[in-house]
């Protein structure tokens, strides 16, 4: 569904009122105050790791491998090493959210450098940064991420990189088309005839105009990247194998598939935070394109 | 425009797609690690002289970028993708032996993504704004933020272990003998051979992987099906047809939802790729022998030449999948036909 043509309608006022209408039908969508919450809940958390946790997430513990949960002094059980599942959960929200986010917003940024320009500048650029663009759209997202990720060697760095050269491609598209209904617009050519160059034009006249949709695409999009970059560590191309990320171990309780809570806790850990996504940013959709509510 | 012009225009644009994942997978490939060689090679081999100068000299390492790019390119049109570090074979004899079990799972999966979407996304159109839209919704916004591998131990788990309804991992019970190569779909070889026994025992080890990747795509399905219908809802032709006195159900069906399908037959192609990545994601849990179960072990085990091999395959049928949808859509809308 394109959201170029969706939000068209928003940038028609100015977007400091727009984001005052959103603010507003946000706080009247239950749903998107849900994920509000939760997702509060867990930056919270991640950011209190330490004082919430009953122990050290690396703790082991050989006498207490494998205790189900409701165990004396381990409320979700421990792993296969004796250490805690709640202490790692907890420790685990400190990896997945900084890592979205950052997939996130780098590869807005570039999207948008690359869009940008293609939009504005036309011709022969445009036909050839969307032909690139185009070429990493032909993958499947987690496919493309986990052969960058295994040339680049696994680690949570190199997990991010990888996720950001295959996010980058969709806000390039989404910018390019905006770019393209803005340029028209008599107040570019007013800028234009003040005799402004044609970088202040893109970045301060045109690109401004084109936030409002970004950050509609970007708050649908961050689900997608947790759950991408949780998919990545669990095939082992993420962090490495002993640090508490939700994704590694769910694949580690593979192996303990009867312990469910090996692999339960993190899993809807997961799940939780990704929902909660999900639930603002298909409030923010519904928001912008009223057709669909 | 004639079904030949239109195939040809739309080749036109999916070979140098084709070609495009070619430079891709090779610029991944060749220019990201540090040095190819470790990266392709098993450790063992790596002060073997011999070993390496072959391997350079097979894919042009000493040459220029460009010249070594055709030279990759050369041996994928043979079918050399390389020999795989763990399992010490051609990628593409790999590839070959476990891509029927995915190609298998994958299309039960889409026909019951379809299904499930559709049937989901009509029931949510119709009763617009009622509870039950309400609930559907919900319903489809909680599964898919679901990773799918943990969906598949959730319902391994309960469907199969607690319950016992589903048959477990694998293809076929341990008691169940493979049927005789013929495709290497088990449900059409054993039909093929007449074993019967066969062909239920592997119809019920698709039911829940194929439920749970089906599941996967249903939730954008549902959703697109949703928006679609609600657009066509409110054009006059409906109007029209109920004041012909035609019975609901069948303003419906007949006039709402065959000119809704054309956005979702879309979504097919590109629930695809999805359904392809769910796959590397899931297979391993039902011990699927399949690429994606390959693509796993390759993962874990640092096996590049592997990992890049299965890649490139999925790029290339997400992209031979979504050509065909574009034919599809030749069928479907007669607006082509006649633009």
């Amino acid at each position: 569904m394109s959201i170029s043509s969706t939000t068209s309608s928003i940038r028609e006022s100015g977007w400091r009122e727009q984001f005052s209408r959103i603010r507003y039908q946000l706080w009247r969508n239950p749903l998107v105050l849900i994920g509000l919450v939760i997702v509060a809940v867990w930056v919270l958390v991640a950011i209190f790791a330490t004082t919430f946790s009953p122990y050290e997430p690396l703790q082991q513990n050989v006498n207490n491998r494998l205790l189900p949960p409701g165990s004396e002094s381990h409320l979700w059980g421990t792993d296969e090493l004796g250490r805690d599942i709640y202490s790692r959960v907890l420790y685990g929200g400190r990896i997945t959210i900084p890592a979205g986010i950052a997939v996130i917003v780098i590869g807005s940024i570039i999207g948008t450098l690359v869009g940008g320009i293609a939009g504005y500048a036309g011709g022969l650029w445009d036909e050839l940064l969307m032909r690139v663009t185009e070429l990493f759209m032909a993958f499947p997202t987690i496919i493309l991420a986990m052969a960058v990720t295994a040339a680049l060697g696994p680690d949570i760095r190199n997990a991010i990189i990888a996720l950001v050269v295959v996010w980058w491609p969709s806000y390039a598209r989404l910018v390019r088309g905006l770019v393209l209904e803005i340029k028209n617009n008599e107040y570019v050519d007013a800028a234009r005839s003040a005799g402004a160059s044609g970088t202040y034009i893109l970045f301060r006249t045109i690109l401004p105009n084109c936030l409002a949709p970004a950050i509609v695409l970007m708050t649908l999009d961050i689900g997608n990247a947790i759950l991408t970059f949780a998919g990545l560590s669990f095939l082992g191309l993420g962090p490495e194998p002993t640090s508490p990320e939700w994704g590694r171990m769910v694949a580690i309780g593979i192996d303990y598939f009867d312990q469910w809570w090996m692999w339960l806790f993190p899993g809807v850990a997961i799940a939780s935070l990704v929902m909660a996504f999900n639930f603002i940013g298909d409030g923010l959709r519904d928001i912008a394109d009223p057709r669909l509510r | 425009m004639s079904l030949q012009v239109y195939i040809l225009r739309r080749l036109l644009f999916v070979i140098p797609l084709l070609l495009g994942i070619t430079v891709v997978s090779f610029l991944i490939a060749n220019a990201v690690p540090a040095d190819p060689i470790n990266a392709n090679l098993p450790q063992n081999v790596l002060n073997d002289e011999e070993i390496v100068g072959a391997f350079r000299e097979k894919w042009g390492l000493d040459k220029p970028p460009v010249e070594q790019y055709f030279t990759y390119l050369g041996n994928l049109l043979r079918g050399d993708m390389g020999m795989s570090i763990k399992t010490r074979k051609p990628v593409i004899d790999d590839i070959r032996q476990f891509l029927p079990a995915t190609i298998e799972l994958s299309t039960v999966s889409i026909i019951v993504g379809l299904i499930m979407g559709v049937s989901f996304g009509v029931i949510s159109a119709v009763r617009q704004n009622t509870i039950i839209d309400y609930i559907v919704r919900v319903f489809a916004l909680v599964g898919v933020s679901f990773p799918v591998f943990v969906l598949a131990l959730i319902g391994l788990s309960i469907l199969h272990a607690q319950l016992g309804w589903v048959a477990g991992p694998g293809r076929l019970s341990f008691v169940a003998k493979a049927p005789p190569t013929v495709t290497g779909l088990f449900t059409v070889d054993s039909l093929l051979a007449g074993q019967w026994t066969t062909f239920t025992d592997s119809i019920a080890h698709l039911v829940l992987p194929s439920l749970i990747l089906g599941s996967y795509v249903a939730g954008i399905i549902a959703r697109i099906t949703r928006s679609s219908l609600l657009e066509v809802l409110r054009l006059d032709y409906m109007r029209t047809a109920r004041s012909k006195g035609m019975r609901e159900s069948r303003v419906i069906w007949r006039h709402g939802l065959s000119n809704a399908m054309i956005p979702v037959v879309t979504i097919i192609g590109l629930s695809y790729g999805n359904l392809l990545a769910g796959a590397v994601l899931i297979e391993s849990i039902f011990a699927w022998p399949g690429i994606g179960r390959y693509m796993f072990r390759a993962s874990t085990s640092q096996d590049f030449p592997a990992i890049m091999g299965v890649s490139m395959l999925i790029a290339f049928i997400y992209v031979v999948v979504n050509f065909i949808v574009d034919i599809l859509y030749y069928f479907l809308d007669p607006r082509i036909r006649v633009a």
